[in-house]
């Protein structure tokens, strides 16, 4: 029979222990279950809204002007009344105060009537946006006005047309963020598109053709009808309910990387787990002692201490899911920018069922070889002379066998990717595998030294005073921070690369959709030497007769060969590339390739990883609708990661000089200069879009700042697990601490010198945790930015020592916090007591 | 008096247990001399211990004072009394109180080591040879018998060659061969120390070696 009142004594007894095993569960589900609740709300929102989202119930999306026999079907129905139609013309363009003569690149959204049809484009005056933007006017963002230090009824110069500044954008519905955007803003009316005389061959555009259907149970039917007759790939057809978007996609990859950092949370606390209640059940082993030489069986024993762990991993997993969704309700703020809508938080009861199997599923996965020492623990223990054990190395091999198991199932099921949850797990057991033994052979080492300094020497013992749980804890902590250190270094060194050290001798300019016709008049205005580099727009179709998988493809996480490509012709190498397969770009076959109706192509090595191109496969394209083959006769390589532009696929001029282009260039020349060019350009070549590279650079590093604080804020919790094992051991050394405290006292010692003995404790664990951590952190940010993003790297050595410092702190600041107890405690009362 | 190393005047300690207040010692003066060997007899809870706690600067009595070498040490604070414990005082108890992350060699080069002695190592080396365990220098406590603990706790006491050494029933836990030994011993080195003993002890054999005996009942002297 179970006595309950025994169980909450002992849990009261140990109560700080209790407290650490609880919170050790709560953080093990806070990140996942935190996630998984916000973005099940992210999603719920996004279908909730989705009509808002599309501003439609059918889209159909392109590069292009709509296929005749698609437009045709478009008109069909609205003649029959089954639905309307808008279309809606998006592209950059610079705009400019000719007042002022400034001129700034701008993201205008063309738009016919009815536009939107579902939500609200909001304007700072609270007016109704169809009654406001009529022909001759636009409606810009804020950020517009600043930056052309304009305000509303000024007018603005749009290509060929002179439009006058009706009101300000506040929000539109099918773009909730303008956080990837490079230019701000402008809806201008579809009457004045002509007038604009923007749009041009090879023009950069995105049509968007809106359908509402007026019975909402047609929107699939009428879909299917049109995505039948829809020019494939190059006219998407969606419907609101599965319309994709890339800010969409880009949220969903951001969380799947988030939910890895999740998971290895989840692994450090379950350390947490384990040594808490190691520590906790330790507390209990005289008493457990007593209970076994008065004849308790084990099976009493157990079922008492398993109703403990119960009570204690449901109060855990009660309060980690209470605390979870108190996080998620700051994620919005912590998202801010990077949402694909505007949230709603919900109670995702799925979740919480999931975050309630996980609690359990971790509680029993690591109460399980703690169990195992109650279980061998024998009644000798009264004497304080014998401990339990883990049982032999087979159970101990069993229990990491199935955690590893429990692991890569949970990984592969949170992450619905096998391949990535495999690598990961593999990850994971590498750097946890690579921690344990590097900190094993450092304690091996320090255990020997014998340091001269009394206090040090002192504080090296207490490192493997019994019970101390140093192993666990250097190895979870170094284990987070280097995740930590790993993801600033990355950051920093991307950031070093490509923003602070951009190259002088780069271009700083490029400029968009010239026109061939127009390259004499662009190069007069330009003054200065300039690259240029044609563009054909294109899409792969197949690869050695296989078709591309368009499906497969978009499921990519990184680029995919679904999408257009540019193709580009030239005879020479740039200056940032080299040849690493084949003697020169096209190969001395050309006759030969010639006579079966083939051309040679040049590919660039990261393509060829995506879709494993070897030298000697044959490549379909599609120009426009017309088939090109291509056979591939070298592969070309970048010799340094810089902004600068690249090229996948290289074509002799003679293949491509036909076909529908336009012309990209890149330019280097002083603000000032530029500042003149844009104007004029706007002016005279208004078609010709101007990115200037140091304002994206500063996008770019928005974004990577933003996304790293969002990660290192994740991983910040796992650093938690790391410091709740560091009070715990604490709390189990409590009696050992104290008797040193008191005899260092006795035999004369001050409190500065027991507080000093502490403080180096601490001070080690912290250089080792920091050190190793940093060490770990160097080796992965080196491997990941000389083979991912091909970049020199820089270790950062003054940075470094500034987050080992930072470490050491904490570390210090916890492990004093926890021993201030220990330290005031008069000797004479602890002597008494242990008489 | 002359030659006085330890003083006490008016000494009175009580506990409370719950809500019940118990007098300890009760108004206890009395004085030790250099190289004086004392015995603090008693039963068990007469308060031997307690007086010896307070004696050693271990306790702060409620009231009256504790003189040491004529200073005044009772309203020390911890931090104050740590180079007095140091370097004037050696403690033997009867559980021992090694550390038990140091070894036997270790252990008796702590007080020294405290001292900033340049020969502790030596010292605790030869201390070690005095009492026999040289060769177990490199123990550790959980490695020793009871005697060798002691041993290395009695060598540890006279490392700093203090004026003064409180023993605390030093042979309670040691089976009687191994307490003889120990008696021995720590008369042994007190004499080449030249220090002063204070022990509390309810041995009527270890009392009628000491030069004087105190003898506790209830709290008080027995006079």
């Amino acid at each position: 029979m179970l006595n309950f009142r025994f169980i909450f004594r002992q849990i009261r007894s140990s109560h700080k222990q209790a407290l650490i095993f609880v919170f050790c569960v709560a953080l093990s589900l806070l990140t996942l279950v935190s996630l998984g609740g916000f973005s099940s709300s992210v999603r719920s929102s996004m279908l909730k809204d989705a009509r808002q989202l599309h501003a439609a119930d059918i889209i159909i999306h392109s590069h292009y002007p709509l296929s005749p026999v698609l437009t045709t079907a478009i008109k069909d129905y609205e003649k029959q009344g089954l639905a309307t139609s808008a279309v809606v013309h998006e592209f950059y363009s610079m705009t400019s105060n000719t007042a002022l003569e400034k001129s700034v690149l701008s993201h205008l959204k063309v738009i016919e009537k009815g536009y939107p049809f579902y939500g609200k484009v909001e304007l700072a005056s609270g007016r109704d946006f169809s009654e406001v933007l009529k022909e001759g006017t636009i409606v810009v963002e804020q950020s517009a006005l600043d930056r052309l230090g304009a305000e509303p009824g000024d007018s603005l110069q749009i290509g060929s047309a002179e439009l006058i500044i009706a009101d300000t954008v506040i929000a539109e519905p099918d773009r909730p963020v303008s956080f990837f955007s490079f230019g701000p803003r402008i809806f201008v009316a579809a009457a004045d598109l002509e007038r604009l005389d923007l749009i041009r061959m090879g023009s950069r555009i995105h049509y968007n053709y809106l359908l509402k259907v007026n019975d909402p149970a047609m929107v699939d039917r009428l879909a299917d009808e049109l995505a039948s007759v829809a020019v494939a790939p190059q006219e998407r057809v969606n419907t609101f309910e599965n319309a994709e978007s890339g800010v969409k996609r880009f949220f969903e990859n951001f969380l799947f990387f988030l939910n890895l950092i999740g998971i290895f949370t989840l692994l450090l606390a379950g350390i947490g787990i384990q040594t808490a209640l190691g520590a906790l059940l330790r507390d209990s082993e005289y008493t457990i002692g007593i209970m076994k030489a008065v004849g308790a069986t084990n099976r009493f024993i157990c079922s008492h201490f398993i109703l403990m762990i119960m009570l204690l991993g449901t109060f855990g997993t009660l309060l980690g899911l209470s605390l979870s969704f108190l996080l998620q309700l700051y994620l919005p703020a912590l998202f801010g920018g990077i949402l694909p809508a505007s949230v709603d938080l919900v109670i995702a009861w799925d979740t919480v069922f999931e975050g309630l199997l996980l609690g359990t599923a971790v509680v029993g996965l690591f109460s399980f070889m703690p169990l195992r020492r109650v279980r061998n623990l024998k009644p000798a223990a009264i004497f304080r002379k014998e401990r339990g054990t883990a049982g032999g190395r087979l159970a101990q091999y069993f229990t990491i066998g199935v955690i590893t198991c429990f692991f890569t199932g949970l990984t592969i099921w949170q992450l619905e990717d096998i391949a990535t949850g495999i690598y990961f797990v593999l990850g994971l057991v590498g750097l946890l595998g690579l921690n344990t033994l590097i900190t094993q052979a450092l304690l091996r080492i320090i255990r020997k030294k014998r340091p001269r300094t009394l206090a040090l020497r002192q504080a090296f013992r207490g490192l493997f005073r019994p019970k101390n749980a140093t192993r666990a804890i250097i190895i979870t902590l170094s284990a987070s921070l280097s995740v930590i250190f790993s993801i600033y270094l990355i950051e920093q060194n991307l950031q070093a690369t490509f923003i602070q050290s951009y190259p002088p001798d780069l271009p700083n300019a490029y400029f968009l959709d010239i026109q061939p016709t127009q390259r004499q008049k662009f190069s007069t205005i330009l003054g200065t030497e300039a690259q240029f580099y044609p563009i054909i727009r294109a899409r792969l179709a197949s690869i050695n007769g296989r078709a591309i998988d368009r499906e497969i493809e978009r499921q990519r996480r990184r680029d995919n060969l679904s999408r257009e490509f540019n193709l580009t012709y030239r005879d020479f190498l740039l200056d940032d590339e080299q040849l690493i397969v084949g003697d020169s770009l096209f190969g001395n076959r050309i006759e030969e390739l010639r006579q079966r109706g083939e051309v040679p192509v040049s590919v660039l090595d990261t393509v060829a990883e995506i879709g494993d191109i070897r030298v000697g496969n044959l490549l379909v394209f599609s120009v426009q609708s017309i088939p090109l083959k291509a056979r591939v006769t070298s592969m070309r390589t970048r010799t340094e990661s810089q902004v600068r532009p690249y090229f996948y696929f290289v074509f002799q001029e003679e293949t491509l000089k036909a076909a529908p282009q336009t012309i990209f260039s890149a330019a280097k020349m002083e603000r000032a200069k530029l500042a003149e060019v844009q104007n004029r350009l706007a002016k005279e070549l208004p078609n010709i879009s101007v990115i200037d590279i140091a304002k994206t650079i500063e996008i770019l590093a928005r974004i990577m700042h933003k996304l790293s604080t969002i990660v290192q804020f994740f991983t910040s919790f796992s650093i938690i697990a790391g410091l709740l094992i560091i009070i715990s051991s604490i709390f189990a050394t409590r009696l050992a601490r104290i008797r040193e405290a008191v005899y260092y006292k006795i035999l004369g010692a001050s409190s500065g010198f027991v507080l000093q003995v502490f403080t180096l404790e601490n001070f080690l664990i912290a250089m080792v945790c920091g050190l190793l951590a940093g060490l770990i952190a160097q080796a992965g940010s080196w491997i990941v930015c000389s083979r991912v993003f091909d970049i020199s790297y820089h270790p950062l050595p003054g940075r470094m020592a500034i987050m080992v410092g930072i470490t050491v702190l904490l570390v210090i600041g916890v492990g004093i916090g926890a021993s201030l107890s220990i330290l005031q405690q008069k000797p004479a009362g602890f002597l008494r007591d242990e008489e | 008096m002359a030659d006085k190393v330890l003083e006490a005047v008016e000494l009175s300690k009580s506990y409370r247990v719950d809500d019940r207040r118990i007098t300890v010692l009760d108004n206890i003066s009395m004085a030790v001399e250099k190289g004086e060997f004392l015995v603090i007899e008693g039963k068990s809870g007469s308060g031997k211990s307690t007086l010896l706690s307070l004696l050693s600067g271990l306790y702060k009595p409620d009231s009256g004072r504790i003189l040491l070498n004529d200073r005044d040490i009772t309203g020390l604070s911890e931090d104050q009394l740590a180079p007095f414990r140091n370097r004037t005082i050696g403690y033997v108890f009867q559980s021992f109180h090694l550390i038990p992350s140091l070894t036997a060699l270790e252990n008796i080069m702590f007080p020294a080591e405290l001292n900033h002695d340049p020969a502790a190592t030596a010292k605790a080396a030869e201390l070690l040879r005095r009492v026999d365990l040289h060769q177990r220098d490199d123990n550790f406590p959980h490695q020793l018998s009871g005697g060798e603990k002691q041993r290395v706790a009695l060598c540890r006491a006279l490392v700093n060659s203090p004026q003064i050494v409180f023993a605390d029933e030093p042979t309670g836990n040691l089976d009687s061969a191994n307490g003889e030994t120990i008696l021995q011993l720590l008369m042994k080195l007190r004499r080449e120390v030249a220090t002063t003993l204070v022990m509390a002890t309810h041995s009527r054999e270890i009392s009628s070696t000491a030069d004087r005996i105190l003898r506790l009942v209830d709290g008080r002297i027995d006079s």
